[in-house]
């Protein structure tokens, strides 16, 4: 693991650089926000940028994707087949990715990579992916991450770590792929021996700014069928308006739907994100709905971020802590406030009275 | 729909009795003439999914 | 209004004591700034969590559907007028509500403020009549006046329609108010600019449905977006489709839309859909003389067939 120096003089040259070899991504504000753009035309990424809106899942995971279109037009060759989509998985690199929504793929690669079943369109586009991560100097006060097993200068997920060091960035290279990334730029100036204090000098004083902490401990030793009998449920999902706000911003939910779109004789068939908070998540052909009311949807979601996934990995919450549902949601539900109740919730089936 | 950007005369009504086919041909004529003169609608129409 | 929180939950507990109402439904404190959650009480211990203040800009209405309690609602001008439409669409009955009314001056705009200031704002303080808000390094105050949510600065109905109780003295509706002044700004322009204007407000879309979710008006068991069989929209993003979600909707809230603002309160990407509502609502206004929700004894233009309706466009 080496760490490389790159003068801040020479960022965007080696970024047009690298453009040459890769798609490149980035933070880019357009109206009141930032979102995750192709750099085209030399656009440059903005590193000011604290977070993005929206989560940069959708490079990898598009909103909406076609996965195979099909003809019945017999005068055409491949009539009657399911025809695979061209797409192209040619390099990109995402170039300002925070450390949590980086550790939130390799989370989500859980599901999409399993010793049974691949998903090809996840895997390809991740794969041939290089992420250029930026350690976060001022983090927000609703993330989260320090409890949520990441960090504002955690590496996992991260092929490049870049640290902004004032007239230069510091750049942790932690693998092939970032360091070829590097190579590609053009930056290849060592660091002086100083360099792996400094970056830990600077990923304490981010780490100590972190002011949003939830505590986690007890909720793998906690029963499940207690918390899911809890009575607190009503309360906490009482205000929820069952929109995709939450699902849709957040990096860590995978859920999609499938279906098919026709005109004619020819079709598509089409991924598009789903959100377990919509009423039809879960309605069967049979015309039964198992979550049927918008409790049963709010617990679910919750057990599922904070019980269901640290039982089935033991890795810990299916977040990152990046704040974007809490800043989104619309009505205020705050998962910091639901894990505070959860774990804190008393097997005995007595509700643990923990208000923020 | 004409706040939103379609073009004014894509979107005809008429009151027709099904005893009046003689208004009925007229009106369809007059109504499909006008519309092929505007030309065909590019903007709000979908083929297959314009997505990823 | 300062004091309109302490006034809340005294009527609160007074009907819960006395059992006039199963559950009051307000607010309680948020966990980030310039938000609240909505909240219910059931019980007199619990009304000390309500509380209220400019950012109580969710239509409470919305979590009347369908109920079957005796309930207390906390409602401002636009909130009560959804409550006459729910009545009358027979959503809910009049016999189970005790309205809370509150003749509310505005609701604050957190977008706004955010674009105001340099930096993540982490803590605001409210006046009467200035909102102060502090992050690192800074501290901006603002007149209430200015960082309103623009369905409010535009409000003519600011006191409620319908109540049982009012949480304080009726306030002075403003008056020479031009609603509709973005409607004629975009009916200047040609067909061209419209659509290019549309197509530039929805680009951010994600279909996530806080708009359509928020709306007391939307409370179909299958919105026409989920239903599939038919199928009338698709759920891509296609923009044909996402274009169709919000101009349909609006449709389906004609001569119902309160201008609450809900929807642009709840959308996480900024999307300022009221442009669609509000060129419905004008044509109301011009056509049938109709506003939504101002009277329990009306039935609204569109739910009733008079033989002097306007039917010029019908050739």
């Amino acid at each position: 693991m080496k760490i490389i120096q790159i003068d801040k003089g020479q960022w965007v040259s080696g970024l047009n650089q690298a453009a040459a070899a890769y798609r490149l991504f980035g933070p880019v504000k357009e109206k009141e926000f930032h979102s995750f753009k192709p750099l085209t035309n030399g656009l440059q990424p903005d590193l000011s940028c604290l977070n993005t809106r929206l989560s940069p899942k959708s490079i990898i995971y598009p909103q909406s994707e076609v996965m195979f279109d099909y003809s019945l037009d017999e005068r055409r060759e491949d009539h009657h087949q399911l025809m695979e989509i061209a797409k192209d998985y040619s390099p990109k690199a995402v170039v300002g990715i925070r450390p949590c929504d980086a550790k939130a793929f390799v989370m989500v690669r859980l599901n999409f990579d399993t010793p049974d079943y691949q998903d090809p369109y996840w895997l390809r586009a991740y794969e041939s992916t290089t992420f250029i991560g930026l350690g976060c100097e001022a983090p927000c006060s609703a993330c989260f991450c320090t409890s949520a097993g990441c960090g504002p200068y955690h590496e996992e997920g991260l092929d490049v770590l870049l640290a902004d060091a004032g007239d230069r960035y510091l750049a942790k290279v932690m693998t092939e792929k970032g360091a070829a990334f590097m190579a590609a730029a053009g930056w290849k100036t060592a660091a002086d021996g100083q360099a792996d204090a400094t970056l830990a000098g600077m990923r304490q004083a981010a780490e100590a700014k972190i002011t949003s902490f939830v505590p986690t401990d007890n909720l793998r030793s906690l029963p499940n069928n207690d918390l899911y009998n809890a009575t607190f449920w009503e309360d906490v999902s009482f205000a929820c308006i069952n929109c995709g706000a939450c699902t849709y911003s957040c990096p860590t939910c995978w859920c999609f739907d499938i279906q098919d779109e026709t005109r004619g004789t020819s079709g598509v068939r089409l991924k598009n994100w789903d959100s377990c908070m919509y009423p039809l998540f879960t309605l069967h052909g049979t015309g039964h709905n198992p979550r049927g009311t918008k409790l049963h949807r709010v617990r679910q979601r919750f057990m599922h971020k904070l019980k269901y996934f640290v039982d089935k990995y033991d890795r810990g919450i299916q977040c990152v802590g990046c704040g974007r549902c809490v800043r989104l949601c619309p009505v205020n539900i705050d998962i910091r406030r639901v894990a505070l109740m959860m774990n804190g919730f008393a097997a005995s089936g007595e509700a643990c009275a923990i208000e923020s | 729909m004409e706040h939103m950007g379609i073009e004014p005369g894509r979107l005809q009504f008429s009151w027709i009795s099904s005893a009046e086919s003689t208004k009925f041909v007229e009106v369809v004529t007059q109504v499909t003439n006008a519309i092929k003169a505007l030309g065909p609608n590019s903007d709000f129409t979908k083929k297959l999914a314009e997505v990823a | 209004m300062l004091s309109y929180a302490e006034k809340i939950r005294e009527i609160a507990g007074r009907l819960l004591s006395s059992g006039a109402v199963d559950m009051v439904i307000g607010f309680r404190q948020g966990t980030v700034p310039m938000m609240n959650e909505p909240h219910f009480a059931k019980t007199p211990a619990e009304v000390g969590k309500l509380v209220w203040d400019s950012h109580c800009g969710i239509n409470l209405a919305n979590y009347l559907t369908d109920r079957k309690e005796k309930i207390g609602i906390v409602a401002k001008g636009c909130d009560s007028r959804n409550i006459v439409t729910h009545v009358i669409e027979n959503k809910i009955k009049r016999e189970q509500l005790v309205v809370i009314g509150v003749p509310c001056k505005g609701m604050a705009d957190k977008r706004r403020i955010a674009m105001k200031c340099p930096g993540e704002i982490t803590e605001v303080i409210e006046t009467e009549t200035a909102i102060t808000a502090a992050g690192n390094g800074f501290s901006q105050t603002f007149d209430k006046r200015d960082v309103l949510q623009h369905n409010c600065s535009l409000c003519i109905h600011r006191n409620p329609a319908i109540h049982d109780e009012l949480v304080a003295e009726l306030v002075e509706e403003q008056q020479g108010v031009d609603r509709y002044a973005d409607v004629r700004s975009l009916e200047a322009m040609t067909p061209e600019q419209r659509w290019k204007y549309f197509e530039d407000l929805l680009a951010p879309c994600v279909r996530c449905y806080a708009c359509r979710n928020a709306c007391p008006l939307c409370y179909c068991p299958t919105c026409f977006v989920d239903e599939s069989r038919p199928q009338w929209v698709g759920k891509g993003q296609d923009p044909s489709d996402v274009r169709t979600f919000h101009f349909l909707r609006a449709y389906h809230c004609a001569g119902r839309c309160t201008d609450c603002g809900a929807c642009e309160r709840s959308c996480p990407v900024g999307i300022n859909m009221r442009v669609f509502t509000k060129k419905l609502e004008k044509d109301c206004l011009d056509l049938f003389g109709w506003e939504a929700g101002l009277s329990l004894d009306v039935r609204p233009p569109l739910d009733v067939y008079r033989p002097n309706d306007p039917n010029d466009f019908i050739k």
